[in-house]
């Protein structure tokens, strides 16, 4: 009998899974318990079928089985859970010969919401102190404070192009991109497209916009509508002009090019999101003779509008072209503000250079304090 | 009230969306989803705004028999058997776009598709033309511009460091040969100085870079796209962050309006 006993008690196999850790999945909104764990370093894992991951919801019930994962697996989140509530786990491993084994049981771990994602809190100081920068220079613009940003050659030859257009007799044509209205790239178009309406009801030249998206026509529409009105030229306002062309990109750009050769704009803003079809409307624009001044936020499509436009207005200058043409000064506050939070960032990036070339200089890891306060944004 | 609802709109869902980022505590993890939600179902809507756009547009012109008019009627009669076509040959197979469907086995794969291939294939010779105004080598900036586009080009396809020595040397001769006619046709003494230490300095560092680049080729190209490539990129990117918070406060506090009338 003790024999017997002996044997059982030897045979039995140890657990394969080694550092079974339950806790809950950090910056989430709840119901969710993140699992890791380890093989022993003699486990045989060709030996293991596959493993189950066992859950027990109250104490005294029987485990209900949530997943059956692959051996190679290290790492299980359980999601629909109730916050608030404890759960306990445990993973069964289950042998080719149809044995299985129960690792041990994690404490209990609950499930919560957190009401700050720690991985953001670099993001959430950027904004906190670009926020501290806008109130601060919107303050100095209602002192009456003058705000100065650079001259921008693109947007400085708006009137220009304008003007160009009204002596040659031909319309405008200002192209919004393959965005939406919920891209800033063409937020940022439709204020551009405001001055320009407004400096075309003042030469009382035509502006043809085609759209891409019935919302962005929609919001056009209005945005024409008003730099019209605040010309004092309502009169002049075409709703016509602003129309919808169709929701496909190349569809767009024949119809964009059909424009440009039946109606050979004298100037064409090319202003908002692009993708391949910008070089195809922008070489078109240029074999008619057109004076082109392009911005795009996209910047694989930067070059191509360099090479084939007269003015292109690049990354932020896109963005800062509303302010800058408005010279309204709440406008401008925001600028500087933008303007500050660049040569902060410029700091920040020599400071890292120098921090990261000590830290692999030394194999010090702390030096690398900058770069893992910034990486948690990836989180 | 016609202005400030809408602007208290705008404040509310900017403001909401940013909170959204930070807190993922309900009801705001559900806050950005929602509101996408709430902004497909008025785009779908915004889609007969856009059909009555065109159809109106195109109908105005061939009215009033306007220029191009025949243009103007071919689009709607496209539009027509495209929208005809379409949900006949849905209702009939189950599914537009089913095996059996006519319209994605004729219109679709024998019209559409061939006609977006069409446009996309433009694109090679427009990027011909605009390359050819790009690198002509009229400025330090064009030359430099020139260089790095060949080593680049080089570098991508296969035969590139073969073919290394004559390209880059008939590169150079071309860049000698347009300096060289800058210097006939300058009258100012400064440029045309200018121009001739631009084709010294070409001409002194051509051998170096071509024994250097034989063989370094592809981590020379590698280098170029990791190192200064990305550094720009990375700098008009940030630039592109901040003058989209930028934009976006503007829009949330209400100082840009012009999306409204």
């Amino acid at each position: 009998m003790i024999s017997f006993v002996l044997m059982v008690i030897f045979s039995v196999r140890p657990s394969p899974i080694v550092d079974l850790k339950v806790m809950d999945n950090p910056n989430d909104e709840g119901g969710q318990i993140i699992l890791k764990w380890d093989y022993r370093k003699d486990a045989d894992l060709s030996q293991i079928s596959y493993i189950q991951i066992m859950r027990i919801d109250r104490p005294g019930t029987a485990p209900v089985v949530v997943e059956e994962l692959k051996p190679t697996a290290r790492r299980y989140m359980d999601t629909d859970l109730k916050n608030g509530h404890p759960y306990r786990y445990f993973i069964r491993v289950w042998f080719k010969d149809g044995d299985y084994i129960d690792s041990a049981i994690s404490p209990p771990v609950v499930p919560r919401a957190q009401w700050l994602h720690k991985g953001r809190i670099a993001a959430l100081i950027i904004l906190l102190l670009y926020g501290a920068l806008l109130i601060y220079y919107l303050k100095k613009a209602r002192r009456g404070e003058r705000l100065t940003i650079r001259p921008i050659a693109g947007l400085q030859a708006v009137d220009d192009a304008v003007g160009r257009a009204t002596e040659m007799g031909r319309p405008l044509l200002f192209v919004l991109g393959l965005g939406t209205v919920s891209d800033i790239a063409t937020l940022a178009g439709l204020a551009i497209l405001k001055r320009v309406a407004m400096k075309a009801a003042e030469y009382e030249s035509d502006i043809i916009v085609p759209c891409f998206d019935p919302v962005v026509m929609a919001a056009a529409q209005e945005t024409v509508k008003q730099g019209y009105l605040e010309a004092g030229r309502p009169d002049l306002y075409n709703e016509k002009n602003v129309y919808f062309l169709t929701n496909d990109q190349f569809g767009y750009a024949a119809g964009i090019d059909g424009i440009i050769m039946r109606q050979k704009p004298g100037a064409i803003f090319l202003q908002g999101a692009f993708y391949a079809e910008s070089l195809i409307i922008a070489e078109t624009g240029h074999s008619i003779g057109a004076i082109q001044i392009a911005g795009t936020s996209s910047v694989t499509q930067l070059p191509f509008l360099i090479a084939a436009t007269d003015y292109t207005l690049i990354g932020e200058e896109m963005y800062a072209a509303s302010a800058y043409l408005s010279r309204d000064p709440n406008s401008l506050a925001t600028i500087k503000a933008e303007d500050w939070m660049k040569i902060i960032f410029i700091g920040l990036i020599l400071v890292g250079a120098v921090l990261e070339t000590v830290a692999g200089v030394t194999g010090n890891k702390s030096w690398s304090l900058i770069k893992t306060f910034f990486a948690g944004g990836a989180q | 009230m016609k202005r400030e609802i809408p602007l208290l709109i705008s404040f509310l869902a900017g403001t909401l969306i940013v909170i959204s980022l930070f807190v993922p505590h309900p009801p705001f993890n559900k806050m950005e989803e929602t509101l996408n939600s709430w902004y497909i179902i008025v785009s779908g809507f915004t889609f007969i705004l856009g059909i009555d756009s065109l159809l109106l547009y195109n109908w105005d012109k061939i009215r009033r028999k306007g220029k191009d008019w025949p243009f103007a009627l071919t689009v709607i009669l496209s539009f027509v058997v495209t929208l005809v076509w379409g949900i006949v040959s849905g209702v009939r197979t189950g599914h537009i776009f089913s095996t059996n469907s006519t319209f994605r086995n004729y219109f679709y794969l024998y019209i559409y598709v061939p006609l977006q291939a069409t446009m996309f294939a433009i694109l090679s010779f427009f990027i011909a033309s605009a390359a050819y105004r790009a690198f002509r080598a009229r400025s330090l900036n064009a030359t430099l511009l020139l260089i790095t586009a060949s080593i680049i080009m080089l570098g991508r396809v296969p035969l590139g460091n073969a073919a290394l020595i004559p390209v880059l040397w008939i590169a150079v001769l071309l860049v000698a040969w347009v300096l060289l006619l800058e210097i006939k046709a300058t009258t100012s003494a400064s440029t045309r100085v200018g121009y001739l230490l631009m084709l010294i300095l070409m001409v002194v560092i051509a051998v170096p870079l071509t024994k250097f680049l034989y063989g370094n080729l592809s981590a020379a190209t590698d280098w170029i796209m990791d190192i200064p490539q990305m550094a720009a990129k990375r700098g008009i990117m940030l630039g592109l962050a901040l003058g989209g918070i930028a934009v976006s406060l503007r829009i949330i506090l209400g100082i840009e309006r012009s999306y409204m009338s």
